[in-house]
């Protein structure tokens, strides 16, 4: 899942427009995820995801611990990670995303997890 | 964007890690276990057993790392459960705090809507990382709620409680003394992936106790209700597969067995083949119980094991009377080559027994079970048991002959001198082989006969013979020729004016039967 997760920062990074390129690339990819998974599990059952998500994610980054998931399941407070090194933003991404993807997996399965994962990046195989 | 996983359909679907449930059989009649991150309801009357089961689960589960959390709500005060779970064998008291926390919710509950209740449970349970958790009693959660709340708030409260305990990777029980009328309209019990029903009745002076899996999702469990028992150890269940779910590989009547009477195998068209249910039927006193035993006096001889399951008296006695018609029972039960199995608690079920009897068949190998009798077996069933005696004996002789064992089972027969009943029970149909003992009223003498009934399919003697119990056990005599009327009891001689029904009358008449006719 790691390479997944990274494969998905990746996406986003590469497209960041103008507009939204202050907005930390994590964001967004749970962001995209949340729209898509909200649908499935609902905005309670998909804020319990997050939140659990960024628990374990804690346990591997100890800089998370600034950041919080608002009742609709967004990320909060990420920004805070503006004044570490890219290096250590990355890790901090990657390891949300992860959880989550794994978090899904294991509930649902990794064949599945990628069906939601592609809808949320309908373009993506392409 | 995708894996060999997802293009192989034999992968499709997602493994659902089974839990060990803590409590024998259970995880059987679960189908392998407790499904993890499932939301189960453990429901049943006070008293029933439910707070110990769940602790069972915790103590088999809980670890430093996978903790579990305990919730106590205006129950059974945390402080009093402590003191009676830790008279369980299961309770390990270092586990307590290490990888159980019990936590008291009954302050918040009495003082807040649910909205604060859920708060408080998800604190405590990410705080604690939890993957485990308890709310002991849920009903009383939901019954202060009920008070306060409008139903659609405590539909969405227990929505929320689920999706966020499941979220969190945690397997949740919640217990509550809920009975079954309330199965329709309690949205917990929709909510639910696992529903646990608990039941307890007094019958005269027993207890039974059942339970029902009434929903699992994602796997198949056992159907039906079965019979569990609180012990020192916790709940120990009987599943009514009795651990014999997968298909038996064992063919009937390869060999025959002796019976330890050359005559008698003779009778039975070679001896009992093997893997089938003998039923030795007859009146008390007639040599069932000394048939059934040179029957394992002679597996033992040959280096067969046997388990003798007796409800009429004890082992000890069993083993001495056992003695003087020259049977040695006390060094093969020294070896382990023989257990005599002693069950009359007037409480017990099928199942239990069953269970009892196959961890013995199991353990030592046995190849050769007596049941002696179905009469007394009967007898040691809780009342409540009795009613389905016919069909929990059904189930007992067929997952006895799964395992291959051969079993001859005793059935003691009101005697009248008008018929030959072959039991009191209508169970002749559970029997591969019957064989009818029966006293027959002969020139002033009781004696004693025999005759087999039925051998399925197999050739077998259809005549009637006497027999005796000499103190080296039972004797084959004469086929008793020359008289009409044997299964009454009270025969009398072929007429020989009429030559009825004898192919060679004046041969067939015994001088006995003569005389007994010119009496």
């Amino acid at each position: 899942m790691r390479e997944l997760a990274q494969q998905l920062l990746n996406l986003e990074a590469a497209n960041q427009s103008a507009s939204d390129s202050r907005e930390h690339t994590a964001v967004r990819v749970c962001e995209k995820l949340r729209i898509s998974l909200t649908r499935f599990v609902g905005p309670d059952g998909f804020a319990s995801l997050m939140r659990r998500s960024l628990a374990l994610a804690r346990t591997e980054v100890p800089l998370l611990q600034s950041i919080n998931v608002n009742s609709e399941g967004a990320l909060e407070g990420i920004e805070s990670l503006a004044t570490e090194t890219p290096q250590e933003q990355g890790e901090a991404a990657i390891a949300i995303a992860r959880q989550l993807l794994t978090l899904l997996a294991t509930f649902v399965g990794e064949p599945m997890t990628l069906r939601l994962v592609r809808e949320a990046w309908p373009t993506s195989d392409e | 964007m995708s894996t060999p996983a997802e293009n192989d359909p034999r992968q499709e679907r997602v493994n659902i890690r089974k839990l060990p449930t803590g409590v024998p059989g259970l995880d059987e009649i679960l189908g392998g276990g407790l499904p993890e991150y499932s939301f189960n309801i453990i429901a049943g009357a006070p008293g029933c057993g439910k707070t110990t089961l769940a602790h069972q689960f915790l103590f088999a589960n809980a670890t430093p790392q996978s903790p579990a959390l305990y919730f106590t709500v205006l129950g059974e005060p945390a402080i009093k459960m402590l003191r009676y779970q830790q008279q369980f064998t299961f309770f390990d008291q270092s586990m307590v705090d290490a990888s159980i926390r019990f936590v008291n919710l009954s302050q918040i509950v009495l003082n807040n809507d649910l909205g604060a209740v859920l708060e408080e449970i998800i604190k405590e349970v990410e705080a604690s990382n939890a993957h485990i958790v308890v709310v002991d009693s849920f009903r009383t959660v939901v019954r202060r709620a009920q008070a306060t709340s409008i139903e659609m708030e405590l539909q969405g409260f227990i929505q929320r409680l689920a999706l966020h305990l499941t979220s969190w990777q945690a397997t949740t029980f919640l217990i509550g003394e809920y009975v079954e009328s309330e199965l329709r309209d309690n949205p917990v019990f929709t909510v639910a992936d696992g529903l646990f029903w608990l039941y307890q009745s007094i019958e005269r002076n027993s207890i039974v106790r059942k339970m029902q899996i009434m929903k699992l999702r994602g796997q198949e469990s056992v159907p039906g209700l079965h019979t569990f028992r609180i012990t020192d150890g916790g709940l120990q269940a009987f599943p009514r597969t009795f651990g014999l779910a997968s298909d038996s590989t064992h063919v009937k009547g390869q060999r025959r067995l002796s019976s330890g009477i050359p005559e008698f195998d003779e009778l039975l068209g070679g001896g009992i083949p093997e893997g089938d249910s003998v039923l030795m039927a007859g009146p008390s006193g007639s040599g069932k119980s000394v048939l059934a035993s040179q029957f394992v006096a002679e597996g033992l001889r040959l280096g067969e094991p046997a388990v003798i399951a007796i409800f009429e008296e004890v082992p000890t006695e069993y083993t001495r009377r056992a003695a003087t018609l020259g049977m040695d029972f006390t060094t093969p039960q020294n070896d382990g080559l023989l257990k005599i199995i002693y069950i009359r608690p007037l409480d017990l079920s099928v199942d239990e027994t069953v269970h009892e009897v196959i961890n013995a068949v199991k353990r030592i190998g046995a190849q050769r079970v007596v049941l002696d009798s179905l009469v007394g077996f009967e007898m040691a069933l809780a009342p409540d048991f009795r009613h389905e005696f016919r069909e929990s004996l059904y189930r007992m002789i067929v997952a006895l002959t799964r395992l291959g064992v051969t079993v001859v089972s005793t059935v003691e027969v009101e005697e009248n001198f008008n018929s030959m009943g072959l039991s009191n029970y209508a169970i002749s149909f559970l029997s591969d082989d019957i064989v009818r003992l029966r006293y027959v009223s002969i020139n002033g003498q009781l004696r004693k006969m025999l005759l087999v009934v039925k051998m399925r399919g197999s050739e077998h003697s259809i005549d009637m013979w006497e027999y005796k119990i000499t103190s080296q056990g039972v004797v084959i005599g004469d086929r008793l020729r020359g008289y009409r009327g044997l299964t009454t009891g009270i025969p009398g001689p072929w007429s020989i004016e009429s030559g009825q029904n004898s192919p060679n009358p004046r041969d067939d008449i015994l001088p006995e039967a003569k005389s007994a006719h010119n009496e």
